[in-house]
C-alpha cells in the first residue's frame, strides 16, 4: 500500500507513527518473507535428494552415508540460520571493525595452524570437524564493508571512500587466493562489486574500478606469463584458458569439463537416474559431490530435475532481490546486495562451469555440494536476508 | 509531495526510514537484469546440452564405459602339397596398453611404464613409441609385449589396480617349424602401419596384423581371418565391471596349400649351401665369393612351383612377437646389416636379375630355327674366335674354350656349348633386314623374357631383355644409343645387357620340357575354409599357352640339352651321365660386373645350370644359379643334381671330371 502523501505534515507524522505502532503490534512471523523462507527450505531438502541420489556408490555398504552427514550439516545450519533471523542485522553495523579484524584473524589463522590437504590450506580442524573459514568469510566480509560504506554514505561520492573500502577488501581477498582459493576468492570480488554498487558509488568509478579489473585479469593471464612472471598457478591459468578453448585437449587439461559436459548432456530430458547415471558411478566425473555435483544431478534427474533446482535459485535471487529494495536502511540494503549477488556468482559459476560456459574453479554448489561449511554458511546469509525483511517492512501490511 | 504552509521538524520519536531512492532502484534494477542474463545463459545452455545434443552425448557416456575388444583372429596355416606344415600359430597371451587410459601427468605415466618394464622387460621407449603412433587413436590398444609368461601375467592381474589402462589379448603368433627354409617366399606378418591402413582395403583396423611379404602378403585375403569382439563395461580406470558382455567370435583364416614340396625345398636350401661351397673350394677367379644363390623347380606341365629356394636366408621367427631391432640386425634383416650378411631378405630366385650366359643359347636356336637362319644338321664351324663381317671396330669376340676348331651341327653346339657357333647366329640376326623387326628379341620376348611370370606371390623382377629401341632410349652419347654387332653377338650367348630371373629362366626350361607351351608358374594348390572346412574360391592357375614354336624345333633343341649331359663333350655330363634317371640340362657360366665390397667393379662368373627330367617324360624343371659360382658345370650343375636326387629318390655316383663353360 502506498503511502498517502495527502494532507498536512502533521497528518502525515501520525500517519507514521501510526502505522509503526501497527507494525511492531505484528507478529514477528507475520513479517517473515515467507516465499524466500520456502525457497530456502526446498533448496535444503532438494539438495539433500540430490545428494543421496549422487553420492549413494560413493561409500560401499553405507549408500546413505553423505546424506546423512550432509542432513546434520542442515541441521546445524537451521540453528544458524535461526540466529540470524533473531539477530538485528543493523545492530552489527557499528560492529564492522572487530567483525573486519576477526575475518582476518580467522583467515592468517588458517595459514598458522590449517592443515595442508591436496596441495592447499583452506581448512580449520575443530574437534573433528573441519571447517572452511573462507565460505563463514563470504558473509563476515559483505557485512564488514557494509558496515564501512554505511557509515560513510554521505562521502561514497569521494573516491577516497571507495579505494579505501577496495583496500580494505582486497586484505581477505588476497588471504583467500593465497590459500589458494582462486574461486572463492572470485567470489568475495563479486560481493565487493556487488557492496559497491549498492552503497552507491559513482557509475564513473564502477567503470574505472571495472576497467582495472580486466586490465589486470589480461595481465595475470596473458601478458605476464609472457614476460615469465607466474602470479597463478598453471592449472589455474590451464582451467581458464581451457575453458575459453573446449576442444583443445580432449585428454588432457579439458578432460574434467569434457567429461562434465557428457554426463551434463546424457541426462537428457529426464535423467539416467541414479543406477544408470554411468559418468558419475565410474568416477568419470571428477569431484562428483563438492565441485562438479551439478553435472551428476543433471545426468541423474536430467532437464526437469535441474529446471526444478535452477527455479529454486532463481526465486532465491528474486525474493533478495525485493529485499535489498525493503530494507530499512543502508547498511541493512548492501549487506542484502553482497549476499544475493554471492549467491548468484557462486550459481553462475559452478552450473556454469559444468556445461564449459565458465571457467573451472573449486566452488561448491550453494545448497547441494557436499560440506559443512558451505551449508552452514549459506543458510546462515540466507537467515540475515530474511532478517533484514522482517525488520525492513514495518510500514507496509500485506 | 505537497506543500504545507508550515514547516514541522520530523518526530524524535518515529525514526526516519531509509528511502528507496530512484538512483536505488535503478541499481537494483541493473543487478536484476543481470539476474535475468545470468539465468537465461544457464537455461539456454541446459537445454542445449540436454535436449538438442542430449542423445549425441548419451552416446559417448555409453562409449565411454563401453569398451570394444577386438578378438585376434587366429590366421591361417600354410602348408606344403603334401599337408606338412610351413607355417602355424603358437597361442599366448599380449600385454596391452590403452593410451587413452594412461595417466594423464607424465610423472605419474612414466613411474607406471617404469614398473611395467620392471615386470616385462621391454624398454620405455619402445612403450613410449608404440603410444606415440596411436597418438590421434587412443582407443586402439598397444602391444607391449606378446607373448607374456604365465607368472608375469599373474602378477599384473593380481596388481592391475596400479597400472592405468594396462589389458590383456589372447595373442597367436607365427610359428616356423622349418626355420630358415623357404623363408623370403613365405614372408612374415606384422602390426598394420598407418601408411598401408590407407592404402588397405576395408577389414583392416591399427592393431591388426597383416602379411608383410611373400605368401603371407599375397594370400593375406585368405590367410587373415575376421577378428571378433567383445564388449566389456569398464570403470574411468579401465577396470572391467563384470564378465564380458557381448561376444562375436572371431573367424579363423583359411588354410592355404601351396604347390611347394617341404622335401624338396628342403634339399634345394641345403643343395645351395652345398654349391656355394663346391664354388668356395674351386679356386677360380671371384669363386671366393660365392655367397648367394637361387633353386626354382617347375612342374613342366602346369607351372606349379615345387621348391624356390633363395641364399643366403635367415630365421623368420625374429619377425614373431615382439620385434626388435637387434634380432632384425643379428638376421641382417635392417639396411645397416643387409650388406654384411649378403641381403638376406631378397627373395633372388624372385627378384635379382643375371646375366644368363649359356643357357640362354637354346632361345637363341630355337629363334634362328624359326627364322630360318640355320639349319640344324648342317655343320657349321666351331672356332677358337669369332669376328663379325659387319662389325667396323673388328672386335674379336673368343670362345671358352680356344683350342676348338671343327664343323658341328646345333645339337652339338648346344651340348659344347660353342660360343662361336651362336656368335654366327647373333650377327646372322644382326644382318636381317629392318623390315623383319628383332625376331631374336621377339621370340625371347614371348618365352617369357623381359616381362613378368605372372607368379602370384611379389615382388617380383622383368628382367631386362635389351632392344635397339631399349639402347636409344637408355642411353646419352651417338655411340652408345646405337645397337651394334656386338649387341646382337652378345645376346646370342646372353650376355652385355640380358638380364633374367632364375625363375624366368625356369619357366623357359619348362617350355622345352612341355614341348613349347609357356607356363606361368604359381604357389597356390588350394585354399581350405577353416569353419566349413571346405575348399574356398580361389583363382584357377592359369593354363600354359602356345608360343607358336615349332615342335620340331625344340625336339632339336630337347637333343642338343640330352648330349649336354650325356654325350663325351657335353658340359654336365661329368655330373648327370652316371644319374640313373635321364637329365637333359644346360650350363652357363655369365660374367657380370660385381662389387665384392671394395667399391671395385670386376668380372665374376654366374654360375647356372638349367635342365629337366626324366628326358622322355618330363616331371621337373630345375634351374640352379650361384653367384660367383664360376662355372656352371662346377656349382650349379651338382647344386641342381641334389635337386634330382631328392626328388627321384635316386643317389648318383660320384663326378667325373668336369669340362665345362
Amino acid at each position: 500500500m502506498a503511502i498517502d502523501y495527502s494532507g498536512t505534515a502533521t497528518d502525515r507524522a501520525r500517519t507514521r507513527a501510526r502505522r509503526a505502532a501497527y507494525a511492531t503490534e505484528l507478529s514477528f512471523l507475520r513479517r517473515l518473507d515467507w516465499l524466500l523462507a520456502a525457497a530456502v527450505a526446498g533448496l535444503v531438502g532438494y539438495g539433500l535428494w540430490a545428494i543421496n541420489g549422487i553420492t549413494h556408490h560413493d561409500v560401499e555398504g553405507s549408500p546413505h552415508y553423505f546424506f546423512a552427514r550432509q542432513a546434520t550439516f542442515a541441521a546445524a545450519g537451521a540453528v544458524a540460520f535461526a540466529l540470524a533471523l533473531a539477530l538485528d542485522p543493523s545492530r552489527l553495523a557499528r560492529y564492522w571493525r572487530p567483525l573486519y579484524g576477526g575475518t582476518v584473524a580467522v583467515m592468517l589463522l588458517v595459514f598458522l595452524v590449517g592443515p595442508v590437504t591436496r596441495g592447499s590450506q583452506r581448512w580449520l580442524d575443530i574437534g573433528s570437524f573441519r571447517f572452511q573459514p573462507s565460505e563463514f568469510g563470504k558473509l563476515l566480509f559483505v557485512l564488514a564493508l557494509a558496515g564501512f560504506l554505511a557509515e560513510r554514505a554521505k562521502r561514497i561520492n569521494e573516491p577516497r571512500t571507495v579505494c579505501s573500502a577496495v583496500g580494505l577488501a582486497a586484505l581477505p581477498i588476497v588471504l583467500v587466493f593465497m590459500q589458494p582459493d582462486f574461486g572463492t576468492a572470485l567470489v568475495y570480488g563479486a560481493a565487493l562489486a556487488a557492496v559497491l554498487l549498492i552503497a552507491g558509488t559513482r557509475w564513473l568509478m564502477l567503470a574505472a574500478l571495472t576497467a582495472t579489473v580486466l586490465v589486470a585479469a589480461a595481465l595475470i593471464l596473458w601478458l605476464l606469463p609472457a614476460m615469465g612472471a607466474h602470479v597463478l598457478q598453471p592449472y589455474q591459468v590451464a582451467r581458464i584458458t581451457g575453458f575459453l578453448h573446449p576442444d583443445s585437449d580432449p585428454s588432457g587439461a579439458t578432460y574434467n569439463i569434457a567429461q562434465s559436459k557428457v554426463a551434463v548432456g546424457a541426462g537428457g530430458l529426464d535423467g539416467r537416474g541414479v543406477a544408470g547415471a554411468t559418468q558419475t558411478n565410474l568416477s568419470y566425473l571428477p569431484e562428483h559431490a563438492t565441485d562438479f555435483v551439478f553435472a551428476s544431478f543433471a545426468e541423474q534427474r536430467g532437464f526437469f530435475g535441474t529446471a526444478v533446482l535452477l527455479c529454486l535459485y532463481l526465486l532465491v535471487v528474486w525474493r533478495g532481490l525485493r529485499i535489498i529494495t525493503v530494507a530499512r536502511d543502508l547498511f541493512s540494503a548492501i549487506v542484502a546486495g553482497g549476499i544475493v549477488v554471492a549467491f548468484l556468482f557462486q550459481i553462475y559459476v559452478n552450473v556454469g562451469m559444468t556445461m564449459g560456459i565458465a571457467p573451472i574453479t573449486g566452488i561448491p554448489l550453494p545448497f547441494v555440494s557436499v560440506g559443512g561449511s558451505s551449508m552452514i554458511a549459506n543458510l546462515a546469509a540466507m537467515g540475515v536476508l530474511l532478517s533484514i525483511h522482517a525488520r525492513g517492512t514495518p510500514f507496509r501490511r500485506r | 509531495m505537497a506543500s504545507g504552509g508550515t514547516f514541522l521538524p520530523p518526530d524524535p520519536r518515529v525514526e526516519e526510514p531509509y528511502r528507496l531512492t530512484p538512483q536505488m532502484a535503478l541499481r537494483v534494477a541493473v543487478l536484476g537484469g543481470v539476474v535475468l542474463v545470468v539465468f537465461c545463459a544457464l537455461f539456454l545452455r541446459l537445454w542445449a546440452l540436454q535436449i538438442l545434443s542430449g542423445h549425441q552425448y548419451l552416446r559417448v557416456a555409453q562409449n565411454n564405459q563401453l569398451r570394444t575388444i577386438r578378438v585376434e583372429a587366429p590366421r591361417g596355416v600354410i602348408l606344403d602339397r603334401n599337408g606338412r606344415i610351413l607355417v602355424d600359430n603358437h597361442a599366448g597371451t599380449a600385454v596391452v596398453l590403452w593410451p587413452a587410459d594412461l595417466p594423464h601427468k607424465w610423472h605419474l605415466r612414466l613411474r607406471e611404464l617404469k614398473r611395467l618394464k620392471q615386470v616385462l622387460h621391454v624398454p620405455i621407449n619402445d612403450m613410449l613409441k608404440g603410444i606415440a603412433a596411436r597418438k590421434g587413436d587412443p582407443l586402439t590398444p598397444v602391444i607391449v609385449k606378446e607373448p607374456v609368461g604365465e607368472p608375469q601375467i599373474r602378477y599384473l592381474k593380481e596388481h592391475q589396480n596400479e597400472f592405468r589402462g594396462l589389458g590383456f589379448q589372447d595373442s597367436f603368433l607365427r610359428h616356423y617349424p622349418h626355420g630358415p627354409m623357404a623363408a623370403q617366399l613365405l614372408g612374415y606378418v606384422s602390426e598394420v602401419s598407418k601408411q598401408e591402413l590407407k592404402q588397405h582395403p576395408s577389414g583392416v583396423v591399427a592393431g591388426d596384423k597383416i602379411g608383410q611379404a611373400g605368401i603371407e602378403s599375397a594370400f593375406d585375403a585368405y590367410l587373415r581371418g575376421v577378428p571378433g569382439s567383445d564388449h566389456l563395461r569398464v570403470d574411468s580406470l579401465g577396470r572391467p565391471l563384470g564378465p564380458v558382455a557381448q561376444t562375436t567370435w572371431p573367424t579363423p583364416g583359411s588354410a592355404v596349400r601351396l604347390t611347394l614340396d617341404m622335401r624338396l625345398q628342403r634339399a634345394a636350401q641345403h643343395a645351395l649351401a652345398y654349391g656355394m661351397q663346391l664354388a668356395r673350394d674351386s679356386n677360380c677367379y671371384g669363386c671366393w665369393d660365392a655367397n648367394g644363390g637361387a633353386i626354382v623347380a617347375l612342374d613342366p606341365h602346369d607351372g606349379s612351383v615345387l621348391a624356390l629356394a633363395s641364399a643366403p636366408t635367415y630365421n623368420p621367427g625374429v619377425y614373431s612377437g615382439r620385434v626388435t631391432t637387434k634380432a632384425l640386425a643379428g638376421e641382417g634383416l635392417t639396411p645397416q646389416t643387409a650388406r654384411e650378411k649378403n641381403y638376406p631378405a631378397l627373395n633372388r630366385a624372385l627378384v635379382a636379375g643375371y646375366p644368363p650366359g649359356s643357357t640362354f643359347k637354346p632361345v637363341t636356336a630355337l629363334a634362328a630355327m624359326q627364322q630360318h637362319l640355320v639349319s640344324p644338321y648342317s655343320p657349321e664351324p666351331c672356332t677358337g674366335s669369332y669376328t663379325s663381317p659387319h662389325d667396323r671396330a673388328h672386335q674379336v669376340f673368343k670362345n671358352w674354350d680356344p683350342y676348338v676348331n671343327e664343323a658341328i651341327d646345333l645339337p652339338t653346339a648346344l651340348a659344347m656349348s660353342c660360343d662361336t657357333y651362336f656368335y654366327r647366329l647373333g650377327d646372322a640376326f644382326y644382318g636381317l633386314p629392318l623390315s623383319v623387326g628383332h625376331p631374336l628379341q621377339a621370340w625371347a620376348s614371348s618365352f617369357g623374357f623381359g616381362r613378368r611370370t605372372g607368379i602370384d606371390v611379389g615382388p617380383e623382377y622383368g628382367g631386362l631383355l635389351p632392344t635397339p629401341e631399349w639402347r636409344q632410349k637408355t642411353f646419352k652419347t651417338e655411340i652408345d644409343k646405337l645397337w651394334k654387332p656386338g649387341d646382337s653377338i652378345q645376346l646370342a650367348i646372353g650376355q652385355k645387357d640380358l638380364l633374367v630371373t632364375p625363375l624366368q629362366m625356369a619357366r623357359f626350361y619348362a617350355l622345352i620340357a612341355n614341348g613349347g607351351k609357356l607356363v606361368t608358374p604359381h604357389l597356390l594348390l588350394d585354399v581350405e575354409q577353416s569353419v566349413t572346412g571346405g575348399a574356398a574360391p580361389h583363382p584357377a592357375a592359369p593354363a600354359p599357352q602356345q608360343v607358336g614354336v615349332t615342335p620340331a624345333a625344340v625336339k632339336i633343341v630337347q637333343q642338343g640339352l640330352l648330349e649336354a649331359t650325356h654325350a663325351s663333350f657335353g658340359t654336365s655330363t661329368a655330373v648327370f651321365g652316371n644319374f640313373p634317371v635321364t637329365i637333359a640340362g644346360k650350363t652357363g657360366t655369365a660374367e657380370k660386373g660385381v662389387d665384392p665390397g671394395d667399391g671395385i667393379m670386376r668380372n665374376f662368373d654366374q654360375s647356372w645350370w638349367c635342365g629337366y627330367g626324366p628326358y622322355d617324360k618330363p616331371s621337373i624343371v630345375v634351374c640352379a644359379l650361384i653367384e660367383n659360382g664360376g662355372h656352371g658345370g662346377t656349382a650349379a650343375a651338382p647344386t641342381a643334381l641334389k635337386v634330382f636326387e631328392e626328388f627321384f629318390h635316386e643317389k648318383a655316383p660320384s663326378l667325373g671330371a668336369i669340362h665345362s663353360d
